[in-house]
């Protein structure tokens, strides 16, 4: 490992050669900033990965289940374990999806969960994305140079290769396809991962397509080639929200949706990857009922842990918050990205008033949770090890078998005081070694 | 990959015409520079006439420094390998992460070359980067309509600029005669009729390098 840290400043510039990027928008201008690397991995042993897959392929089996259910009979609510407001009121859900069934019946093909890790070893799960999470490509290309920065590392220790990425998801891709081909779907070159977009098109050999490619007809998507052919689609991994998807069936001002996409995904007739409405399950407050689905559709416990989580919506846990909102971390639910949170430690007083009505007026709106102090993983700045906040989002495929991907993107806080990992918020990141034995 | 949609043959096509085009006018920029140096201080007055583009510069040396660097002027060399540098970044399933990587170090070497102060001395890095680009194409893409259209944008461009630079007929006829291979092999539509006739404009023992020009920019009138 010192051999690779040896040459960060190395693969850095391998990483800038590549063009690993992200776009961010600041004051309404799109700049593209490289992702900083630090060479220090995240390390997981082979028993505490053991673990983790377990709890997450339990965990996303159970998120199907819920999306299955919840577009369908509703028995979850029927049977009184998630109150409908929950399901009606949250942003993702969309009633476009009642009685749609996406091919194979898998609607999270790609989740993207989000861990951190106690002082006392204790993984907590912190989000579930299951829309479009990003991220994987950086530890995919990041692992490609280390290798060669340092093959005696590799040679030495016993590390999963993470390099079967695409192959996981080109195998989902060709699992869930109605006949025809294999297409990412990018909102454009300005969007804040588009590098993810066109790498992941690369490796998986799909064809990188935007809406304006696109089109329906007779209940079919194609895109047509430059000598005019149209070419059938089967199975569409889309990396735009569920909103812009398609202006005849959601916002009617997306100019980067097809219209009538959606049309075919209801008749069975392409598959999206992850399926619209998606975003009623990784809605934050769905989060808290989450171990509850796991024991309600598979009758097993949770394996993992959800953070100590408060929904104000119930009296007791809005009593609970509005005591100690000083000591806990709020979260709008309608937000991502690391937008949205406030740690009440650092509110004013006057601001700690304006949040408790806020909480009293749209009780829905929030969750908040316990702080977990997770541990801090050392990064090199300066040359010298320094400890840094850093979570782990773990990537579960799901086509014919439920796949936990060995390795994941770790991120960082570059601000020593700050617990936000997000690249928008200037965090950096990591790779993830799942040593094999 | 051999099915590539519409928009993504004009990104290659036009990646092709501004690589060529950074390329060739940067060797005519650095002809240039080193003339401009102690031998002819209106080189630069010529050099907007025969690209056709306004001569906005206020001295030769605002012209070196603004002609090569400022992304803000829209003829400049560097906003050239920028359009270069769009037109890739949307094709790197289609060129491959290794191709990208040459036009991303070209760009990266003009912007140091920007800021350096002897310039010229770092240009070097910025044509091996886009010859190495070139080289890249041909040993990684394995679609032939892909190497097809970019090297036909390449052909067209470069014959373009050579014709403004009323080269000698010989050298307009080879480039003619390697472009009409491209335009057949890219698959592309394109007016036949136009360069049947740019043919018989170049074969002549005089050309008419306007007229050859026009009827080069109608071949992609279809």
């Amino acid at each position: 490992m010192h051999d690779i840290c040896r040459e960060a400043d190395a693969i850095n510039e391998q990483l800038a050669r590549y063009g690993v990027k992200f776009g961010i928008y600041k004051n309404n201008v799109f700049k593209e900033q490289l992702f900083p690397f630090d060479a220090i991995p995240r390390i997981i042993e082979a028993d505490e990965f053991a673990y983790l897959e377990r709890g997450l392929r339990q965990r996303v089996t159970a998120l199907n289940c819920f999306l299955a259910d919840i577009y369908s009979d509703k028995k979850i609510v029927k049977d009184g374990v998630i109150p409908p407001e929950f399901i009606y009121s949250s942003s993702g859900y969309l009633p476009q999806c009642e009685g749609v069934k996406p091919p194979k019946n898998i609607a999270s093909h790609i989740s993207g969960i989000d861990l951190v890790q106690s002082q006392d070893g204790t993984w907590y799960v912190l989000e579930d994305n299951l829309r479009v999470p990003s991220g994987a490509s950086y530890p995919l290309i990041a692992r490609d140079l280390c290798r060669r920065a340092s093959p005696r590392t590799f040679r030495e220790r016993r590390i999963e290769d993470n390099r079967n990425y695409a192959g996981l998801l080109k195998q989902v891709m060709d699992y869930v396809n109605t006949g025809g081909d294999n297409v990412i779907m990018t909102p454009g070159r300005y969007n804040a991962a588009f590098f993810e977009h066109s790498y992941l098109a690369e490796k998986t050999g799909a064809a990188l397509v935007t809406g304006s490619n696109l089109f329906v007809e007779n209940d079919v998507l194609y895109y047509l080639d430059y000598s005019g052919e149209k070419r059938r689609i089967g199975a569409i991994y889309r990396r735009v929200s569920d909103e812009y998807l398609d202006p005849m069936n959601f916002l009617p001002e997306s100019l980067i949706g097809v219209p009538h996409m959606f049309d075919v995904f209801r008749k069975g007739n392409v598959a999206i990857l992850n399926a619209p409405g998606n975003g009623v399950a990784d809605d934050k407050g769905i989060y808290y009922f989450v171990p509850k689905m796991v024991k309600y559709y598979l009758d097993e416990d949770c394996i993992t842990r959800n953070a100590p989580t408060y929904l104000p919506y119930y009296e007791q846990d809005r009593r609970y918050v509005l005591d100690h909102l000083g000591e806990i971390v709020i979260k709008d639910v309608a937000e991502a990205g690391g937008y949205g949170v406030v740690f009440g430690s650092k509110l004013t007083r006057q601001e700690k008033e304006d949040m408790a009505a806020l909480i009293q007026s749209e009780p829905r709106r929030f969750i908040a949770q316990d702080v977990i102090d997770f541990i801090d993983i050392d990064i090199m700045e300066n040359g010298e090890r320094t400890p840094r906040k850093a979570d782990l989002r773990a990537f579960v495929l799901s086509g014919e078998d439920v796949v936990v991907w060995k390795s994941g993107l770790t991120r960082f806080s570059r601000d020593p005081d700050s617990f936000i990992v997000n690249s928008s918020q200037g965090g950096g990141f990591k790779d993830t070694w799942v040593l094999s034995r | 990959m051999g099915i590539i949609t519409v928009e993504k043959a004009d990104h290659l096509f036009w990646l092709g015409r501004y690589s060529e085009r950074v390329y060739t006018t940067l060797k005519l920029y650095c002809d240039g520079y080193d003339s401009m140096i102690d031998l002819d201080d209106q080189y630069h007055k010529k050099l907007c006439e025969l690209l056709d583009i306004p001569d906005i510069y206020e001295s030769k040396d605002d012209f070196i420094s603004r002609y090569g660097y400022d992304k803000t002027d829209p003829n400049s060399i560097i906003s050239n390998l920028l359009r270069a540098y769009d037109n890739a970044i949307v094709m790197r399933d289609e060129i491959g992460t290794e191709t990208l990587a040459y036009i991303q170090m070209a760009l990266y070497g003009l912007e140091a070359a920007a800021c350096s102060e002897a310039p010229m001395i770092r240009i070097q890095k910025v044509v091996d980067n886009l010859l190495a680009f070139w080289g890249c194409v041909d040993d990684q893409i394995d679609g032939r309509c892909i190497r097809g259209v970019m090297k036909f944008g390449k052909r067209v461009e470069r014959l373009d600029l050579y014709l403004r630079f009323q080269r000698s007929p010989s050298e307009i006829r080879r480039n003619y005669s390697r472009l009409v291979p491209r335009a057949v092999e890219s698959g592309m539509p394109y007016n036949k009729e136009a360069l049947e006739q740019l043919k018989q404009t170049i074969q002549a023992p005089v050309i008419d390098y306007d007229a050859a020009l026009t009827q080069l920019g109608r071949i992609l009138d279809v």
